[in-house]
């Protein structure tokens, strides 16, 4: 049932908050029970492509998020945690089902889950919750729009950029927006590609654009943080300023997803931290060429790889700064807090971003990191888990049922039981997959114990009908000797355990 | 009361449409050449429905470019004398499109094709006290003949008016052709927003 709040229902509402705020206490006084210790507030924080790889605290050589390892000694830190899939689309569906790719069927970019999954997430979970989501990323909305019936409030994707001008695109072609903003950004966005589709609108559009960005980018010298699409330049500052001060007024408790573009590219980072790194003589591995190399230099990926870590500044210091907005309000005495990612980056082998087929752990290992109520230390957790466990866990602690339509398991501590060290963790990604046909061209990863094995199949474009690699994660965490070749019984166990999977799942599309 | 018929002597209905077809022209032309050398890394970025979408939407985007540049041009066209008749004022007026489309297009090209400018000429302007006002003068001396020139000849010469008026014939056909892309473009536009 959709329940969304209109502005004159809101209005309404806001007019009751002295009344929500003396509620409680007028309650207690008439001898209700206080609300539930469970009862809280849940706060999911995703920054978008945030590789764990690159996070001090998790060993990276450099202090990447000096604020999170401050924070981190009040929170539950998972140190072996995996995305659901290696970009937007499916990592975030993943986190939002409780469920894997290959379940929700969420391949392409762009792509929605299976129709059964528009009332199977986050927001139907916690439907006496009031539910509120916002997310800079386009294809993360896309997900997001489809669950809006679950929700009461989906801030509109554009709420937080700085549209100068291109505000009619959005409202013109609501139903189609990342095709119409590519299209506009070839149009006009001389000044980034140095052409455009466009001959002269685009040079007089650039005058237009200039007067108004002037003092920004003096601030910003490697570009206002964008989307990636012309006039989709956002501030994470205002993000930050935005959702702080919103999140006290919200009708409490109440369930808020917030996914944030930074780190993901362009890593323009402000001037404050340009240069941090870039001559501390960080001398990454330099390794080998895969499969699916970009055919990138080492210098060009070491000088991407600093861009990023300074952007990653940036994002801690925003997170920081959410933090203290959420301690000054009293609002983290009263919630769960969540900070993860729905995928990493790379740089190495050739490769930067996450467009790659690869499954290397910079692209699948993300931070978590659960703030509990009221917790004052810290607690370090091994077990490898996966962003489906995210979903049940939050549904358990705060006192609703665990759905049984999702596959994660709860986290630890909050399981009755320890990790189960034989536990499968798996990973997919199948972006020229649809999602309503089997899996026939896929990149597969399954992690149990210290080995993770990757089984990819169907490139035949690049030579090869299917590639085995097996890896000692504990022992050889770079993944630089493929275990294959040498030992065939433990890959054959696991790529027998991840094909019996894989014949599970496809199943009900052959 | 409209233009057309409170200024008989300045545009006929068919005047109109030629100059508009000569700005769809240039623009829709770039627009395609830009469109086709995205195509691959568009059906990278998702698939070919979508790549065929933002082509269409490059050609809306287009035809309301053109459309612009046709009533600047049109507006260009009052401060034309008087007496210069209908087929002076749209050939004049479609050559200065043209001329102006072209040094856009090779502005554009020099990065396209990464076509970096001698060193001599670089250092040329580096050495002088104002680079930039430099810069501008420099494109003013190569801008302005390509402008005065066109202008001149038609004027002067009836040979050059029908060479314009033959080229602009052969070129309205194609840009007829491009507004029918256009029209295929709004359709995609409308069934992905609808």
């Amino acid at each position: 049932m959709k329940n969304q709040l209109n502005r004159r229902d809101f209005i309404k509402l806001a007019g009751l908050m002295p009344l929500s705020i003396l509620a409680p206490r007028a309650g207690q006084m008439l001898g209700s029970p206080p609300l539930s210790g469970q009862n809280k507030n849940v706060l999911v924080v995703v920054f978008d492509a945030f590789s764990a790889r690159h996070v001090s605290m998790y060993g990276y050589q450099r202090d990447t998020m000096p604020n999170l390892a401050r924070l981190a000694e009040r929170a539950v830190v998972y140190h072996n945690h995996y995305a659901g899939g290696s970009f937007t689309t499916p990592g975030t569906a993943s986190l939002l089902t409780g469920t894997l790719p290959w379940t929700h069927r969420a391949f392409e970019p762009k792509a929605r889950v299976a129709a059964r999954y528009v009332t199977r997430n986050f927001f139907s979970a916690f439907q006496d919750y009031y539910r509120i989501a916002y997310t800079h990323n386009g294809w993360a909305n896309i997900l997001l729009e489809q669950f809006h019936a679950q929700m009461n409030e989906l801030v509109p994707w554009d709420t937080l950029l700085l549209r100068p001008y291109f505000g009619f695109v959005l409202d013109l072609f609501k139903k189609d927006i990342d095709n119409a903003l590519v299209a506009w950004t070839r149009n006009v966005d001389i000044k980034h590609y140095g052409y455009s589709y466009s001959l002269f609108f685009s040079q007089f559009y650039e005058v237009l654009r200039d007067q108004q960005y002037t003092r920004l980018e003096k601030q910003f010298p490697r570009g206002i943080p964008s989307t990636g699409f012309a006039d989709n330049d956002f501030l994470l500052e205002t993000a930050t300023d935005w959702i702080g001060k919103k999140l006290p007024h919200l009708p409490q408790p109440f369930f808020g997803y917030f996914h944030f573009l930074p780190p993901h590219g362009p890593y323009n980072t402000p001037l404050e931290f340009i240069g941090k790194f870039g001559s501390d003589g960080l001398k990454p591995i330099d390794k080998p060429f895969d499969i699916f190399t970009e055919g990138k230099t080492y210098g060009q990926l070491l000088e991407k790889r600093n861009e990023y870590d300074e952007f990653l500044l940036y994002v801690d210091r925003e997170f920081g700064r959410l933090f203290d907005y959420l301690e000054t309000s009293g609002l983290l005495e009263n919630s769960w807090v969540v900070f993860t990612s729905d995928h990493g980056e790379m740089f190495e082998r050739g490769i930067d971003g996450h467009s790659t087929d690869a499954l290397y752990q910079p692209l699948i290992r993300v931070p978590l990191l659960i703030f509990e109520p009221g917790r004052k230390t810290g607690m370090d957790i091994y077990a490898p888990t996966s962003a489906v466990d995210v979903l049940p866990t939050l549904s358990h602690v705060t006192g609703h049922n665990i759905p049984d339509w999702t596959e994660g398991v709860l986290l630890p501590p909050y399981a009755p039981t320890d990790p189960d060290p034989n536990r499968r963790i798996y990973m997919v990604k199948a972006n020229q997959n649809d999602g309503s046909a089997a899996l026939t061209r896929a990149s597969t990863a399954i992690i149990k114990g210290h080995y993770k094995l990757l089984y990819y199949f169907g490139y035949a474009d690049r030579g090869m009908d299917e590639l085995i690699k097996l890896f000692d994660i504990d022992a050889d965490p770079e993944e630089l000797v493929d275990l294959y070749p040498t030992q065939k019984d433990i890959a054959d166990e696991l790529l027998k355990e991840l094909k019996t999977k894989l014949d599970e799942v496809n199943k009900p599309y052959l | 009361m409209s233009i057309i018929n409170s200024k008989p002597q300045l545009y006929t209905r068919q005047g109109l449409w030629s100059l508009f077809l000569m700005c769809v022209f240039p623009l829709h032309f770039w627009t395609l050449i830009l469109v086709f050398r995205d195509l691959s890394w568009l059906i990278d970025r998702s698939n070919l429905w979508d790549a065929i979408t933002v082509a269409s939407y490059g050609m809306i985007f287009a035809f309301a470019e053109s459309l612009l540049v046709f009533l600047i041009a049109m507006l260009l066209g009052f401060l034309v004398p008087k007496y210069w008749d209908q087929k002076h004022r749209i050939a004049l007026l479609s050559s200065l499109i043209l001329v102006t489309a072209l040094w856009a297009m090779t502005s554009q090209l020099f990065v396209l094709l990464n076509i970096t400018l001698p060193a001599w000429f670089i250092n040329f302007f580096v050495q002088q006290s104002h680079p930039l006002r430099a810069l501008y003068e420099v494109g003013l001396v190569l801008v302005t003949p390509t402008v005065l020139i066109p202008t001149y000849m038609i004027l002067k010469s009836d040979k050059v008016l029908q060479v314009v008026l033959d080229f602009m014939d052969r070129i309205t056909l194609l840009s007829v052709f491009y507004l029918l892309f256009d029209v295929i473009g709004l359709i995609i536009v409308v069934i992905r927003n609808v």
